[in-house]
């Protein structure tokens, strides 16, 4: 996508604010900073020096060491009170959603919630607010930090969405938070694959001595393959709970939708389809209904 | 003047306005802000008029993107100057306030700023991680062993935090969670609610003329504006529930098999055990929400109270069955 105006100006007042706390700058922090290229900073830096107070004499324009501007260093000679603006509500609701998220999983370093704490007073944007998150315990989350970081092998107590309860040895790659849900990205060796496990759905994690030897997956999350295509027939008031599903598509059939997808764990679906499932016309395939019924039978089992 | 990039003329526009002695008008600002086209003398009363009109639309633009940024743009009527409307940024209003970060917040919240699937509420969280870092020391580039995607996410949020902001109302086409039926919404809104999965609205439903809770994701469609900005006040305090404008809270308590079910166990308090089954109560606001949280643990989660919620689980559990049979 196309960079908007906004993006660059905000990145070039950022230069200035950068610059006037920290000093002299390599181009190449400054683009670590901002996520560009050091092409782009250069560029930034150069209009950043035309610009300036109407009138637009030498005087009033902003202004950079040209020494070191030849030796890709930024340092600012004159800033004419330029600098950051505060955060717009659009902004702040995008930057605090995404955080919270990360802490409603419970498994987020424990700088996110001190990053947190320092960016809702910062931002003070009024009328959002956030809840207090849930927390997966030490005795599970302990473990699992300590062996991504050593590369050593776990082993787990699991319970999978069927109530099967597996002890596993796994190869942890890295800690995933997917819709406020947390899940382990991990080499199975029982299964021989990688696998996405539910972080609350363990018990016991122990770390083992064994290294890690496999590589990780290059996919966040959901690396699993589609396994079949699905088609929904559900009320326009239930579209919600689906229409966000990864390749999904949606169309009208008289007063219902009709909503067509790629499968790739079928409980995950079920579970989606179980909290509309009075408004829910029909399912296809044969396998995804399976999977559906298996999981009602299951609720209704626990909730005689 | 030769024609300059966009991002200049906004960032020259920033500067003179927050430079501006007491205000600008638009016709200062049009002759003295490099980036605007200033009237040639001798143009066809046509000519010009087509010019006039390519400036006002463009200075709109610019004032549409300031409003974007989170800069807040003042117009100032100068009585002496006839009833021109005059503008100026107050510098110490836009200016944004120094946030500390440690190099390891920073590092989490560069992760946060990717977390958004949806393209254009992720460009707004990227637009904040460069406001953030602006005011940070160097930001370290440490590939931290956790990552995190959205499931669900929408520009809705985005129009209805900026709603807030301004005072104004909103319309959307909305889910019902009782009747499974759509209906068109016109709302004031006055709070968001940010849980983990899920975010809550609260406002007054003007057809209804009562405050209501929506959950945002059951929004369908965009969410439009309508009508000026200050359109309301917020309520204070918020006649919703609890002090804060949301449902009030409620306790229910729930069975859990061992081991499983950890985010309800944490947030709830143990109330014995069942069984076999660990008992907890948990507090909650939204039905709906927990509802589907122990839908989704697949019979490893029941509601012991109230019975009113154990019924909608079954409700919900028994039309999939029926469902399922094809």
């Amino acid at each position: 996508m196309a960079e908007r105006a906004t993006d660059r100006v905000t990145r070039m007042l950022g230069i200035v604010s950068y610059l006037e706390a920290n000093g002299a700058t390599p181009f190449g922090e400054l683009a670590a900073q901002f996520g560009v290229s050091v092409d782009q900073i250069r560029k930034d830096v150069l209009t950043l020096w035309v610009s300036g107070l109407p009138g637009y004499m030498p005087d009033d324009l902003i202004d950079f060491d040209p020494d070191l501007f030849d030796e890709d260093v930024a340092r600012l000679r004159e800033g004419h009170g330029v600098s950051q603006v505060r955060f717009s509500a659009r902004e702040a609701v995008a930057l605090i959603g995404a955080l919270q998220s990360l802490i409603a999983s419970g498994v987020a370093p424990a700088a996110a919630h001190s990053a947190m704490e320092k960016l809702r007073d910062a931002l003070g944007v009024e009328g959002i607010e956030t809840s207090r998150p849930a927390q997966i315990p030490g005795e599970v989350l302990g473990p699992l930090r300590q062996a991504i970081l050593e590369r050593h092998a776990v082993q787990l107590d699991y319970v999978d969405a069927k109530d099967n309860r597996t002890s596993r040895t796994v190869e942890p790659h890295r800690i995933v938070s997917i819709g406020g849900v947390a899940y382990l990205e991990c080499w199975c060796r029982r299964a021989e694959g990688y696998r996405t496990l539910r972080i609350d759905r363990m018990g016991a994690v122990e770390m083992l001595d064994d290294d890690v030897a496999t590589a990780p997956s290059d996919a966040v999350g959901f690396d699993l393959q589609t396994r079949f295509e699905a088609t929904v027939v559900l009320a326009p008031g239930a579209r919600w709970a689906i229409e966000d599903l990864p390749g999904v598509t949606l169309e009208a059939a008289g007063d219902d939708v009709v909503a067509r997808f790629g499968v790739a764990d079928a409980a995950f679906v079920a579970g989606r389809l179980l909290s509309v499932a009075p408004y829910v016309r029909s399912v296809e395939p044969q396998e995804l209904r399976e999977a559906l019924a298996v999981q009602a039978h299951a609720v209704l089992a626990a909730q005689a | 003047m030769a024609q300059i990039d966009p991002a200049e003329r906004l960032l020259n526009l920033i500067i003179a306005l927050t430079h501006a002695r007491t205000r600008m008008t638009r016709a200062q600002i049009r002759e003295s802000v490099a980036g605007y086209e200033p009237l040639p003398a001798g143009l066809s009363e046509e000519e010009a008029a087509r010019r006039d009109a390519a400036f006002e639309r463009m200075f709109e633009r610019d004032k549409d993107d300031l409003r974007r940024m989170g800069i807040p743009l003042q117009t100032v009527v100068d009585p002496t100057h006839g009833d021109e409307i005059g503008y100026r940024i107050d510098p110490s209003n836009a200016r944004m306030q120094a946030i500390d970060l440690t190099p390891a917040e920073l590092a989490v919240v560069a992760l946060a700023a990717e977390y958004w699937t949806d393209a254009t509420v992720g460009q707004e969280a990227r637009q904040a991680l460069t406001k953030v870092a602006s005011g940070s020391g160097p930001r370290p580039q440490v590939a931290l062993p956790f990552a995190a995607r959205s499931v669900a996410s929408s520009e809705a949020i985005l129009v209805l935090a900026e709603a807030i902001q301004h005072r104004q109302a909103v319309r959307f086409e909305y889910a019902s969670a009782n009747s499974g039926s759509v209906g068109v919404r016109t709302v004031e809104p006055w709070h968001l609610s940010m849980g983990g999965g899920a975010q809550y609205l609260t406002g007054l439903d003007r057809d209804r003329g009562q405050a209501r809770t929506f959950r945002v994701s059951r929004i369908l469609g965009a969410v439009r504006t309508i009508g000026p900005d200050g359109a309301y006040e917020v309520p204070d305090p918020l006649p919703v529930g609890g002090d804060r404008g949301q449902e009030p809270l409620k306790t229910a308590r729930v069975a859990l098999r061992p081991e499983s079910g950890h985010a309800l166990r944490e947030r709830g308090t143990p109330a014995g055990t069942d069984d076999g089954w660990d008992v907890v109560d948990v507090e909650y606001r939204y039905g709906d929400a927990l509802r589907d949280e122990v839908l989704a643990l697949g019979g490893a989660a029941r509601i012991v109270e109230p019975a009113e919620l154990a019924a909608h689980v079954r409700d919900h559990a028994r039309a999939a069955l029926e469902v399922s049979r094809g």
